[in-house]
Parts: structure tokens; C-alpha cells; sequence
């Protein structure tokens, strides 16, 4: 089973008189143990694409399935909380709680789903240790490099063993060498079986995925 | 999320923005401090007042002679004791007896009062005497004595002073056994009566002395059985409204008037009471919704801090929403905050107001024309009040921010400021 699924996903948006369409009738499926990079220029709708394949919002027109199951069935709740237990985001930037330390901020999803409190510490510092930041865990997002803080993301999106790790554009505001430690990190994921979807739009960096992804315009290049 | 989680997440807002936290605190601070500084002042002035009065006694009735009547244009005062005439409007040894008839009466004190020039150690000033029965003044007087004795039966050049008169008033303080001319007739002072800072006539400022004395000394003319007041004390308080009721009646048959031409009036100084209070009341009511509109300033403080905080944490909302948060949750969270604003605002309030109260009486404020100095009473029930108030204020002024927090679409959340 995809773990998702767009079939035929319109979106548009009303801007007063003004209707843009972002998406125009997208369809994309993701199997478990993918690495699957998602491409396109500025404006091709690959943001937009990311908030459906993120069950972050709901398309106009189109379906789009969570582990088979179609997400206009559920209730706003029922979303919320499926889509915090299998899908671990990782933003472009400022994806830490400010007032929450490294390891509050690893525990936090954890603690949304109400994870047993021992869970919570072994799986947090494990996780901490496993994007090498276990010695900045009393530190707040304001004490770190971005690079750092896209780490305690990667850690965060992980706490709940989600089926999918979401990324969009995180390696956006790093420097080649930060960049290429998260890479790394999302490399070692998949080799461990993680499905991970990234959004990029630099060659390069999609050249790690085992998979890429053209968009143009709001739909798949063929 | 646990009910604890958010609440620590909550606290974590609070202590990462302090600045902002205290300033919004400062302002339920100061609302609350106002509210319970008031309210004390107001329950101790009440207090106050039902201490003064209770020098009237609830069992005391008076007599006067004249009749307030409100007929219209028509109204007219007949209680004018320094014109001096034997008129028909007067109290007299008979009306006494009269009352003394009424069953439930304990007793009846003829009151002569009046102006009269002193003169004490080569000073010289005018003063108010009041002439009393002897035989009942000290069973009946409810100011107690500072040194001395009360008047008895047999005394005829002895006076007992009042307390703001004997220490206050000349140069050299009136001590006992102190020679006075009173109306050109000397006096020996054989008592001082304790500070009354009452209602109650003016005890405080007033001199004493046998009714017979007086009527010889006042400035006042007055027929030898003639009385400018009678006080009169009931047996039992709860039968004052019938006692009064029963006076009225034998008086006017026995003085040959019917309520329309009515020449005297009974006055229940119970009655007074409860009207004084009724007025402390409205007035302490009225301070505390003064005090109101300063904790409604504070709660306007919270809800500014939480609409600001909601606005800059726009990013950490989606977040939330993204991890999968619930709308509830998030109110909470938010409602924790705004509470938390108003709990701790609220104590420190309280220890402040509580502090107000407790110096007002080192301020010696005079209260408002009641005399005596001004108290404040703190009731655990007044802190109570005023921190869960303050609490209920502080979620109140939270709701609308955390509302719109937790209406927020994450798409929206997280596009924010990107
Ligand atoms: N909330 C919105 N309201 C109106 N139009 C929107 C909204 N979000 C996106 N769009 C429009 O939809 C189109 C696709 O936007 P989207 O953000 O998905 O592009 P993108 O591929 O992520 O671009 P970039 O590489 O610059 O991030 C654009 O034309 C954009 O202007
Ligand atoms: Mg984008």
C-alpha cells in the first residue's frame, strides 16, 4: 500500500475576483522505503504540493489518500491527529518552539500524542544522539546554527515513528556543508528504511534522492 | 496532550517573554490592589459606623418635641429650642409620666439642653450642656467614663465634661475636681466621660449636669418642668417598633393632638441604623465598582499581551497544528497563560491591597465626617474573591486571543512570515 497517494489534486486559490490555480490535476504516489525528491521552479507549486502530500490541507478537487485511506472522510481532529503521528515535518526554517529546549522540542510530538513519559526521554535522546546534538540538548533553537536546528528537527519529525518524513526545502537557508549533513542524515534514514519526500529545487540536492520528481505549472512533467 | 503538558508549555511562554509577562501582571496588580484596598476600607467604615451608632443603642428611643411635616409647600420644622418661649411645643414632667406608663419601658431620662457661657482658668468660650436625670444618666450612658464618676442623686454644683472638651479644648487640660463657671454658677468636675467619636450628640464636646441645674444655667430660657428631649430605653431591642408605636399613641392623647396636629416625634435610633448602613453600603459598593474599572484596565492589559502573543507565535501555532494538536488544546494553552497572568497578578494584587489596608490607619485619615480614625477590615472571603476574580478576569481576556489562535489553518500557520 502507498503510504500516499494524490490522484487528480486540484488546487486553487481565491485571491478576491482572482482564481490561481496551484495544482491543476496532480497525481503522485509514495511507497514505503522511497526517497523521493520533488522538483521545479519557483511558482511550479511544489509548496502547494508539499501541503497536500502533508494532509496539511485539503485540495479543491482531487483525492488524496493516507496510507489508503481518503482524507475527506475523516474529521478536521481525526486529521490533525493521524497526520502528527505519520507524518514528521521538516520545514525550510524556524521549525523549533523557541521557548522549548532541543530535547523539549523532540519530546514535543511525543507529548501532543501523549506517549508514555519513559518512551518520551529514551526516544528523545536517542534521537538527539542520532543527529549528533546530544551535547546541545539544553539548548535553546536561539543557542543553535541553523544547521544544528534543522537537526533537532529531523529529530523532532522522527519522535513519533512517522511512515513518512516531509521535507520542504531544508536545506533552503544552509550552507553547502550544513546542507550536506542533513542530506547525509535523510540518506542514512532511508538506508534504515524511512520513506523521506524532499522538495528542492537544486539538482545537486535531488541527486541524493533515489527518485526525482519533475513539476511544471502545477502538474507532473512527463 | 496532557492537561500538565500544556500547562508546561504554557509556563514556558510565560518565563521566555518575562519582560512582557510582568508588565501585564503590573496591571492586574494594581487592578486587584485597588479592588481589595477598597473593598477593606469600605467593610471597615461600615464597621466604623455600626460602632459609632452602637452608642445609640438599639434599644433607645428619643423624643422630641415638633413635627416634620411634608404637606407639599407646607413644610415645617417646629423644633426651635433657642427661641426661648413655653410655647405649646415643649416636653414636660407630664409627658414623662405619660411614657413612663408604656409597658416595656426600662427608662426615661429628661434631657435639658442647651447653650451656655464657661469660663476655666481665665479662658472663656460657649459650650453645650445637657441637664439629664440623675438618677437614670449612668444607667442609661453608654460612653463610659475616663476618670471620676456619673452624676447621682443629691449632686448640684457637680459637672461631668466630655472628652474632646476636658483635654482638647483650653490651654490647660480640665482635670477632676477643677472649678468651672458655668452661666456665672461655679462647679466642681467630678468626671470625664471616654471618647465617644460617636453620632451620639456630641457627648464628646458636651458638659453634664442635673436637669435642674441646667434649665438655671442655659442661655436658653426654660419653665421648671419643661425638657427639651426625652431618651428613653427599651427593655428588650425587639420590641422598640412596638414601644415607639405605643409612645406616639399615649402622647398624643395625653397632649390632645391627632397625627395632623402632631407636636412631637419619636425617633428608633434602630431605624437609623439600618439606614446609615443601607448609605455605607451603597457608598462601599460604589468605590468597588471604581475599583472595577482599574482590574477591567488590567484585564484590557492581558488580552493586548495575549492577541500579540498569538500574532508572533503564528509560526509556533501551525507547528502545533502540524504535529497534530487539537483546537481545544491549543485554547488551552493559551487560556493557561492568560490565567496564569491573572492568578499571579491576582496574589501579588492581594498582598498589596492587603498592605493599603493595613496602613490606612497609620494615615490617620479622619473618615468621612464619622470622626474616629479610618480602619480597614480584610476578610478572608475579600481574598478569596478577589484572586479567583482575577483568575476568571484573566481566562475572560484570554478567551477571544486563544479563539482566533485556535482557528488558525496550519497551511496558513506555517506560510506565515516565511
Ligand atoms: N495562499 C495562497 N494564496 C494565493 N496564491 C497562492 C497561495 N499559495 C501559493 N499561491 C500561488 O500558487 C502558486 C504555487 O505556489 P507555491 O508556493 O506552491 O510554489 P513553489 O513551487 O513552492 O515556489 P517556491 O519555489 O518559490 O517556493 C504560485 O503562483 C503562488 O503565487
Ligand atoms: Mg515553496
Amino acid at each position: 500500500m502507498n503510504i500516499i497517494e494524490l490522484d487528480d489534486v486540484w488546487k486553487v486559490y481565491k485571491m478576491g475576483e482572482i482564481e490561481v490555480p496551484a495544482l491543476k490535476g496532480m497525481s503522485l504516489k509514495v511507497a514505503p522505503g522511497e526517497f523521493l525528491a520533488l522538483m521545479g521552479p519557483s511558482g511550479s507549486g511544489k509548496s502547494t504540493a508539499m501541503n497536500m502530500i502533508g494532509c496539511l490541507d485539503i485540495p479543491t478537487r482531487g483525492s488524496v489518500f493516507l496510507a489508503g485511506q481518503d482524507i475527506a472522510t475523516l474529521t478536521e481532529l481525526e486529521l490533525s491527529r493521524i497526520r502528527g503521528k505519520k507524518i514528521g515535518f521538516v520545514f525550510q526554517s524556524h521549525n523549533l518552539y523557541p521557548t522549548l529546549t532541543a530535547l523539549e522540542n523532540v519530546q514535543l510530538p511525543m507529548r501532543v500524542h501523549e506517549f508514555i513519559e519513559a518512551d518520551i526521554w529514551d526516544k528523545s535522546e536517542e534521537l538527539l544522539q542520532l543527529v549528533g546534538l546530544s551535547d546541545r540538548a539544553d539548548h535553546y533553537p536561539s543557542q543553535m546554527s541553523g544547521g544544528q536546528s534543522q537537526r533537532v528537527a529531523i529529530a523532532r519529525a522522527l519522535s513519533t515513528n512517522p511512515l513518512l518524513l516531509l521535507a520542504d526545502e531544508p536545506t533552503g537557508n544552509l550552507d553547502t556543508e550544513a546542507g550536506k549533513e542533513i542530506l547525509d542524515i535523510f540518506s542514512q534514514l532511508n538506508a534504515q528504511g524511512v520513506t523521506v519526500v524532499m522538495i528542492t529545487h537544486d539538482e545537486k540536492i535531488a541527486g541524493r534522492a533515489n527518485k526525482i520528481v519533475r513539476m511544471i505549472d502545477g502538474t507532473l512533467a512527463s | 496532550m496532557r492537561l500538565l503538558d500544556i500547562f508546561l508549555l504554557s509556563i514556558s511562554h510565560v518565563k521566555k517573554s518575562r519582560m512582557r509577562s510582568w508588565l501585564t501582571i503590573v496591571g492586574v496588580i494594581i487592578g486587584v490592589a485597588s479592588v481589595v484596598a477598597i473593598i477593606s476600607i469600605g467593610q471597615g467604615m461600615q464597621e466604623n459606623v455600626q460602632q459609632r451608632l452602637g452608642g445609640f443603642g438599639a434599644d433607645i428611643i428619643t423624643v422630641i418635641p415638633g413635627y416634620f411635616r411634608a404637606t407639599g409647600v407646607h413644610s415645617e420644622m417646629h423644633t426651635d429650642r433657642s427661641v426661648s418661649t413655653s410655647s405649646s411645643i415643649n416636653l414636660t414632667d407630664k409627658d414623662i409620666k405619660v411614657i413612663k406608663q408604656v409597658p416595656g419601658i426600662m427608662y426615661v431620662n429628661g434631657l435639658v439642653s442647651g447653650k451656655a457661657d464657661l469660663k476655666y482658668d481665665n479662658e472663656k468660650t460657649v459650650v453645650s450642656v445637657t441637664g439629664v436625670d440623675t438618677s437614670v444618666w449612668k444607667l442609661m450612658d453608654n460612653t463610659g467614663l475616663d476618670d471620676g464618676r456619673y452624676l447621682q442623686p443629691g449632686d448640684s454644683n457637680s459637672i461631668v465634661v466630655g472628652y474632646n472638651l476636658a483635654y482638647g479644648a483650653f490651654l490647660q487640660p480640665i482635670t477632676l475636681n477643677r472649678p468651672i463657671t458655668i452661666g456665672g454658677k461655679n462647679f466642681r468636675v467630678v468626671g470625664i466621660l471616654k471618647q465617644s467619636g460617636g453620632l451620639g450628640g456630641g457627648s464628646d464636646t458636651g458638659i453634664y449636669m442635673p436637669a435642674e441645674v441646667a434649665r438655671e444655667v442655659i442661655t436658653e430660657k426654660m419653665a421648671n418642668n419643661q425638657f427639651t428631649s426625652m431618651v428613653i430605653k427599651a427593655s428588650d431591642a425587639s420590641l422598640v417598633e412596638y414601644i415607639k408605636a405605643d409612645i406616639e399613641q399615649k402622647l398624643m392623647s395625653s397632649r390632645q393632638v391627632n397625627p395632623r396636629t402632631k407636636d412631637f416625634t419619636v425617633i428608633a435610633s434602630a431605624l437609623i441604623r439600618e439606614q446609615m448602613s443601607g448609605v455605607t453600603q451603597t457608598l462601599s459598593l460604589f468605590l468597588s465598582a471604581i475599583a472595577a474599572v482599574s482590574l477591567l484596565v488590567g484585564a484590557i492589559g492581558i488580552a493586548n499581551t495575549m492577541f500579540m502573543s498569538v500574532m508572533e507565535r503564528t509560526r509556533q501555532i501551525g507547528l502545533l497544528k502540524a504535529i497534530g494538536t487539537s483546537e481545544q488544546e491549543i485554547m488551552k494553552l493559551f487560556l493557561i497563560e492568560s490565567g496564569i497572568f491573572g492568578l499571579v497578578g491576582g496574589i501579588i494584587g492581594v498582598i498589596f491591597g492587603v498592605a493599603i489596608s493595613l496602613l490606612i490607619p497609620y494615615l490617620g485619615i479622619q473618615a468621612l465626617g464619622f470622626g474616629g480614625d479610618m480602619k480597614a477590615t480584610i476578610t478572608a472571603g475579600t481574598i478569596f474573591f478577589a484572586i479567583g476574580f482575577s483568575v476568571v478576569v484573566g481566562i475572560l481576556s484570554g478567551i477571544i486571543p486563544a479563539r482566533h489562535a485556535a482557528k488558525m489553518r496550519p497551511v496558513d500557520a506555517i506560510r506565515y512570515d516565511q
